[in-house]
């Protein structure tokens, strides 16, 4: 997927606290030996990771789509791809929710309330 | 894609001056140094390396312990009597601290040599991870003594049982840096032991040989350090009345241990009833306490999942039908989970489970409960003494869905790592290097798929590419047979000799290696790993343990994609190019193959294989790679980190 394509993909996936919270859990278990527990990649046992919580650093791309593009297909040297260990889309969609979830409160997508099952 | 191998290794020479400066510049200075110097003759054979006869004439030798007779026993002998009573069940150890090491050679507790402290330090470690016993490693005071440190840290993180001795200086050279080697010793094992003493009153030599075994078979296990200054190893005994607290172990420690409360129980019995999707976590503890056999009774009896976890695994079987390690993604799912011998607590989130997932841990010592995860209910109690009594409450209960699920997510799993595998063979041949996926499978069947038991072999793992990939192919089939070598502290390094030191282990047939006694052992390393080992694979060929070594050779440290775009900094991570590894085996007695091939990695397994069976003899296969394979654009996957638990697990 090219950036142009990626930078056009948009989250299915609402940007919720249980969202947030599902992506988290994918973030642990998966991303927080290079980008640190607090995605601030401040861990500097295993890879030269990218702050993730600083949108500006981001070195391919901080639009929605770009970071399920590097979630999904890998990003650079060091950066894996995650498709195969990862559930399938929705997961990755929860991490970017997540990821966001990391950003300054300015530049996070707005907080969508989630619907009472009543 | 272009081979790096093809590329010069320096840019030609474009200057006079860059040439005097360059690499043409030592060359010539060595030609001309060779021109002076006395070329070998000919016709002068080279004499071909040989075990000297006095290492197995040595070895056969009856123990002659020390004796309050006569001369007396000096302090070392007495501390040697109570190792041996103690069934210390090896000393590794390079000479240095002479008066204790050959008091516990000449009791018979069974010693080897090798060639640096801390590779000995690291068999040690490897002896008692594939057995659970306590095992002693030996330096001189100084160098040799801080060349153990990082072993022994890896040790303190895997919970090993590890006496770990030096000395040789006198008390009365403390301050005075008296002679050579004045160093304070425990000071610089703070933090990385349970219990440390230099020993400083002769009499009491006992007493402390004592406080060491209290410490290394009670609880949890750790290292435990004593140094013998020579007025405590020299002095002399003709009279146990001299010596304090001389008691029979069965006075100055206790086999008991604590049992868990019937309430306790219960509430665990009602928590793992009502969950649909029950998780054992079974850490070391189950493996030290010989828990393994009630375990499984709990597992079948109730559709539990295990995941066996910590620095050595096979206290439950990979590829048992509720075995969860092959099943991450079964493992999210996880309603209850049961922590019991974990001694290495991950937070939330290090495992790859639900962050709201009931939990109840057992642990001998109350003060770790509640340590970095949070409990549902916490259990103080010894892992058997609890698996006992969760095993008579426990009703029998049918999981079908759950079995399924752990099943399908095995599946799904596997495939991931087919599909990598068939990525790797594509690079692999694209390059003519081996790609560490590639490597990984053919060592996984030649192990467990083809003639060999698949239960036989015991397996050491290290390095970083290769560590992720073999990791995740790496099983165990039974108690002790596979060690992680980084566990925790991510030592790259200890892999061979922690290995060779679990080959001891198994050519002795210790503990739950005895229905393999006598049979190899394989390590899966890296080139950076190898330097801190190699040469013992002198020690592996002198004490006849054949241990096959597979190297990934990708000519750097595996880290070094965190050079990228970094200025002037890569030249800090690469090594030479095609380094032969298997040439050095050879120079040290070993053998050597070179592999390029998956062909050629296949025919050299099964000829090191041969050789091990045959001559007792150890081989190390360099298997050539590129350092792009770590590579995620250029290679993808490229390496990622494996979630945990499971069989690449290393963290906890």
């Amino acid at each position: 997927m090219s950036s142009e394509e990626a930078r056009k993909l948009k989250n299915p996936v609402p940007f919720t606290k249980k969202s947030i919270a599902v992506g988290r859990t994918t973030f642990l278990s998966t991303c927080a030996a290079c980008h640190g527990p607090d995605g601030k990649a401040q861990v500097d046992v295993v890879a030269d990771a990218t702050d993730l919580t600083n949108p500006k650093a981001y070195k391919s791309g901080s639009s929605e789509g770009e970071i399920f593009r590097s979630i999904r297909d890998g990003a650079g040297e060091t950066m894996p791809p995650f498709a195969a260990q990862l559930s399938g889309d929705t997961e990755i969609w929860n991490l970017v929710n997540y990821i966001h979830s990391l950003w300054p409160e300015n530049m996070r997508p707005p907080l969508v309330e989630e619907k009472s099952k009543e | 894609m272009p081979n790096e191998n093809d590329r010069p290794a320096t840019p030609p020479a474009t200057t006079r001056r860059d040439f005097f400066t360059g690499p043409a510049a030592a060359a010539a200075a060595i030609g001309a140094a060779a021109l002076t110097s006395k070329p070998l003759r000919a016709d002068v054979p080279i004499p071909s390396i040989t075990i000297p006869k006095e290492i197995p004439a040595n070895l056969a030798e009856e123990p002659k312990p020390g004796s309050f007779q006569g001369r007396g026993m000096s302090g070392a002998e007495v501390f040697a009597k109570l190792c041996v009573e103690e069934n210390l069940a090896a000393l590794f150890c390079c000479p240095g601290n002479y008066t204790v090491i050959n008091a516990l050679a000449a009791a018979g507790v069974p010693a080897y040599g090798g060639r640096t402290e801390g590779a000995m330090c690291a068999a040690a470690d490897g002896f008692s991870r594939v057995t659970g016993e306590a095992v002693a490693c030996s330096g001189t005071e100084g160098p040799g003594f801080t060349h153990m440190i990082m072993n022994i840290a890896a040790a303190h993180s895997a919970r090993t049982p590890l006496l770990v001795l030096a000395s040789n200086m006198q008390i009365a050279g403390d301050d005075r840096e008296a002679f050579i080697q004045t160093g304070y010793q425990q000071p610089i094992t703070e933090g990385l032991k349970k219990y440390g003493k230099r020993l400083i009153a002769p009499d009491r030599v006992w007493e402390y040989g004592a406080y060491a075994f209290r410490n290394l078979k009670s609880g949890v296990p750790g290292p435990v350090h004593l140094d013998f200054p020579g007025e405590v190893a020299r002095a002399r005994f003709t009279d146990p009345a001299n010596l304090k607290d001389y008691y029979n172990k069965s006075k100055y420690r206790t086999e008991s241990v604590a049992h868990p409360s019937p309430v306790d129980v219960k509430k665990a019995v009602d928590m793992l009833t009502k969950a649909e999707r029950p998780l054992i976590v079974a850490g070391q503890g189950v493996f030290y306490r010989k828990a393994t056999g009630v375990l499984m009774e709990i597992a079948q009896k109730a559709d539990i999942a295990v995941v066996a976890t910590g620095p050595m695994k096979g206290h439950f079987p990979d590829e048992h039908r509720l075995s969860i390690s092959l099943s991450p993604d079964a493992m999210m799912s996880a309603d209850c989970v049961l922590f019991v011998g974990q001694y290495c607590m991950p937070s939330p989130g290090e495992y790859h489970f639900n962050p709201d997932v009931k939990t109840i841990r057992v642990h001998p010592v109350p003060e770790d409960l509640g340590r970095n995860w949070p409990l549902d209910l916490g259990i103080v109690s010894d892992e058997k003494t609890f698996l006992d009594a969760l095993n008579d409450s426990l009703p029998r209960k049918k999981r079908e869905a759950w079995v399924s699920e752990i099943a399908a997510a095995k599946v799904k799993y596997e495939k991931t790592l087919n599909d990598q595998v068939e990525l790797g063979i594509k690079y692999s041949n694209q390059t003519n290097h081996l790609h560490p996926a590639v490597i990984s499978k053919e060592v996984h069947d030649f192990f467990y798929k083809g003639k060999i038991d698949p239960k036989q072999t015991v397996m050491g793992g290290g390095g970083w590419t290769i560590g992720m990939f073999m990791g995740r192919w790496t099983r165990a089939y039974r108690p002790g047979q596979v060690i992680t070598c980084g566990y925790q502290y991510g030592a790259i390094g200890p892999d061979v000799a922690m290995t060779i030191g679990a080959g001891a282990a198994v050519q002795r047939g210790i503990g739950p290696q005895a229905p393999y006694k006598g049979a190899p052992v394989a390590c899966v390393s890296s080139d950076a790993g190898i330097a801190y080992s190699l040469f013992e694979l002198d020690t592996a060929q002198k004490y006849r343990i054949p241990i096959i070594a597979v190297i990934y050779n990708n000519n750097s440290w595996g880290m070094w994609p965190q050079a990228v775009g970094s200025a002037r900094s890569m030249h800090m991570y690469l090594f030479q190019e095609n380094l032969r590894y298997d040439k050095m085996a050879e120079g040290l007695g070993a053998r050597g193959e070179y592999v390029r091939t998956q062909q050629e990695l296949k025919d050299a397994l099964a000829r090191s294989y041969t050789a091990a069976v045959k001559e007792n003899a150890s081989t190390l296969i360099n298997c050539q790679a590129l350092k792009e394979f770590t590579s995620a654009r250029d290679y993808p996957p490229g390496v990622y980190i494996t979630a945990e638990p499971g069989p690449g697990a290393f963290a906890h």
